[in-house]
């Protein structure tokens, strides 16, 4: 009787935690830094912090997408960069908008060849999303003669600049937009199921009659999709696309944030809000410590070791739920 | 079912683009009617002031003598000082100058790692009555004032003194140049070209280096002694790819003068070791010191400052002076000119 109602306690505890863990991680840091830093909780910083969060925080729902299929794409960094250039320098021949839409849709393109790459001529989504991280970011040189350019356009500055009603930043609105329909795509329509379905087992779901091919490279497509719209609110808070800065690191940033926010590198498994609060983790992580003075080579211990620490925090769950060793 | 979503996933995004239109609209309606020009606090009290520096990084010489500079005139005027490590990323740099207005600073100094991704940031600033003042690398739309070296007149020296050398017209001359995104250190380059003609000389080989790095500067040398085999003195338009090149032409065994710039405690070792035989030094610490200072006037005494471009003398440091300035540097930084152990 004891053990059973343990067991319960502990699959109670598990299933807390699964579901608040992260965000309380998330507000105890929020917390600490309001006490440590006087700067930290006003109004202006914690917005303009929900709103630089977008940039790997939009991303991170494709890269969850992609990883729940089992694959991931390394190539984003430099995606985001070419994509940039790209369809920041249509500008004077086809306006804002014109350029708006047409990075995201050559920003999809590309998703689309990389997941064309991945599953009909079957080349490893590492080996196919490495080579293109270098053809992306070349392109990307070629293109420009390593010159950035620089935009002026007022529409696609409000991207990254603007703010609604004069105070949300508009890429907080941007984020909650994007995960809004990538939570109806993934738990209220079939194509979700089917993603799901295919990061668990590939085969079942081939025999169940599912086209896993098709499935792998939508989410590739749709991750592609996103890349556009975060290059689109980046390029804006930079004022320019500058082909080899832009994206420096970015495929890590966003990876790191998916599985931080509880999506298994093995597929299946996944959660679009978790690597929401795990990018909100991230950058008010950042900005803390930067208020706090603490020096940049400590950010970045501390950063490392908040992530082991939330990850650790993560397989926690399992135990409690009794799913772990 | 699938139905019901794909009306949601529709009216969502019919909602967002009406949303963005609005907002958009208003957005613009806003800026028609707001000034251009921007209101700067002014203090009685330094003490009530703080400084905001945002650096590209602190892993070169270079900008840690910048930020000495920055630190050490804070201290000077009693004000208070916050420095933020844009640790060489551009969007981190944003995030920082954003921060940094946050926390309600009176006045910002940036050494971008990106100057044509500062705009934005510093009109936001700027919006908020803190004014900003580049120190080196350069600037994007309008700051307060920008402090760079006078690079033109560095490529000069660096003309005159192989001219000096050589001693001969018909002698081709190499240049290591920058990239062209960085517009004023490409007048080190110009600067160099201009001197070079008026003198008689013929640069026979201007090869961008595309890898800017000690490596980059070996690979080029390597080229412009292909393209150019009688090469007899080059000039590398920043310090690392100059000493790359110095090696490149220790490597070929041939007798070729070289001049680098900067001032780098690679350049000023390379010099002591006889393969390097000139440098441009720049002023990084009197860069940053004299920002805070430009600060000190706009905050303090109400003096207006509005995209000023303040050139910062340059000079030739060679052997024979090397010693001498060496001396100087440590006294003034604290940081020795050579490589520490």
């Amino acid at each position: 009787m004891d053990e059973l109602r343990s067991r319960q306690l502990k699959q109670k505890l598990g299933l807390f935690w699964g579901n608040f863990g992260l965000p309380l991680i998330f507000i105890l840091i929020v917390i600490v830094f309001s006490i440590t830093s006087p700067n930290f909780a006003t109004s202006y910083n914690l917005l303009s912090n929900f709103g630089f969060a977008s940039y790997v925080g939009i991303a991170a729902i494709g890269m969850t997408f992609v990883i729940m299929t089992g694959n991931f794409d390394i190539s984003i960094g430099s995606m985001l960069a070419l994509v940039g250039v790209l369809g920041s320098s249509f500008i004077p021949k086809i306006g804002g908008v014109g350029g708006v839409l047409s990075t995201v849709a050559i920003a999809s393109f590309l998703g689309f060849i990389n997941g064309i790459f991945v599953t009909k001529l079957r080349i490893p989504a590492f080996i196919t999303t490495l080579g293109m991280l270098y053809v992306f970011r070349s392109l990307a040189y070629i293109y420009t003669n390593n010159v950035p350019v620089y935009i002026s356009d007022r529409f696609w500055l409000y991207f990254g600049n603007g703010k609604l009603f004069g105070v949300i930043p508009f890429p907080i609105l941007l984020m909650v937009i994007c995960y809004l329909v990538a939570y109806l795509i993934l738990r209220k329509s079939p194509v979700g199921r089917y993603i799901i379905a295919v990061g668990t087992n590939a085969k079942a779901a081939a025999l169940s009659g599912i086209n896993v091919d098709n499935i792998k490279i939508l989410v590739f497509t749709l991750l592609g999709l996103f890349v556009g719209i975060a290059s689109i609110v980046n390029s804006a808070n930079l004022g320019a696309a500058n082909p080899g800065l832009m994206g420096q690191n970015y495929e890590f940033q966003v990876i790191t944030a998916v599985v931080l926010g509880g999506t298994a590198l093995s597929g299946g498994n996944g959660s679009l809000g978790g690597s929401l609060v795990a990018a909100l983790i991230v950058t008010f992580l950042g900005n803390g410590m930067g208020l706090m003075q603490v020096n940049s080579y400590w950010q970045l211990v501390a950063t490392g070791l908040v992530m082991i620490f939330a990850v650790s925090l993560n397989k926690l769950k399992f135990y409690l739920l009794g799913q772990g060793e | 079912m699938q139905k019901r979503y794909l009306k949601i996933m529709l009216v969502t995004l019919v909602c967002t683009a009406l949303i963005l239109t609005l907002s958009f609209l208003g957005c613009k309606k806003e800026e028609a009617a707001g000034g251009a020009s921007m209101q700067v606090k002014t203090y009685k009290d330094p003490s009530e002031i703080t400084i905001g520096f945002s650096l590209w990084t602190m892993q070169f010489t270079f900008f840690q003598n910048v930020e000495k500079g920055v630190k050490d005139a804070c201290k000077d005027f009693g004000f208070k000082y916050v420095m933020i490590d844009q640790n060489s990323d551009a969007t981190k740099m944003v995030q920082d100058i954003n921060a940094l207005v946050g926390q309600k600073v009176s006045g910002i100094v940036i050494t971008p790692v990106d100057p044509g991704a500062i705009g934005p940031a510093v009109e936001n600033a700027r919006k908020n009555g803190i004014p900003v003042v580049c120190a080196d690398i350069g600037k994007s739309g309008p700051v307060n004032a920008l402090l760079i070296s006078d690079n033109f007149k560095g490529g000069q020296l660096a003309a005159e003194f192989l001219a000096g050398k050589l001693n001969d017209t018909s002698k081709p001359l190499g240049l290591g140049n920058l990239l062209p995104q960085w517009t004023y250190a490409r007048q080190r380059g110009e600067g160099f070209l201009a001197k070079a003609m008026e003198l008689g000389y013929n640069v026979a080989a201007n090869i961008i280096v595309q890898n800017p790095s000690a490596e980059g500067g070996y690979d080029t040398m390597q080229q412009i002694l292909s393209a150019v085999p009688d090469v007899a003195g080059v000039f590398f338009c920043s310090g690392r790819e100059a000493v790359g090149a110095a090696q490149a032409i220790q490597a070929s065994g041939k007798n070729i003068l070289s001049v680098g710039y900067n001032g780098d405690p690679e350049e000023f070792q390379a010099m002591k070791d006889g393969i390097l035989n000139a440098t441009v030094l720049q002023q990084p610490y009197y860069i940053g010191y004299r920002s805070v200072e430009i600060l000190k006037e706009i905050l303090l005494d109400g003096k207006f400052y509005e995209n000023v471009e303040v050139p910062v003398d340059v000079k030739l440091v060679t052997p024979e002076n090397m010693d001498e300035i060496a001396a100087e540097i440590l006294e003034k930084t604290g940081n020795s000119a050579f490589p520490t152990e």
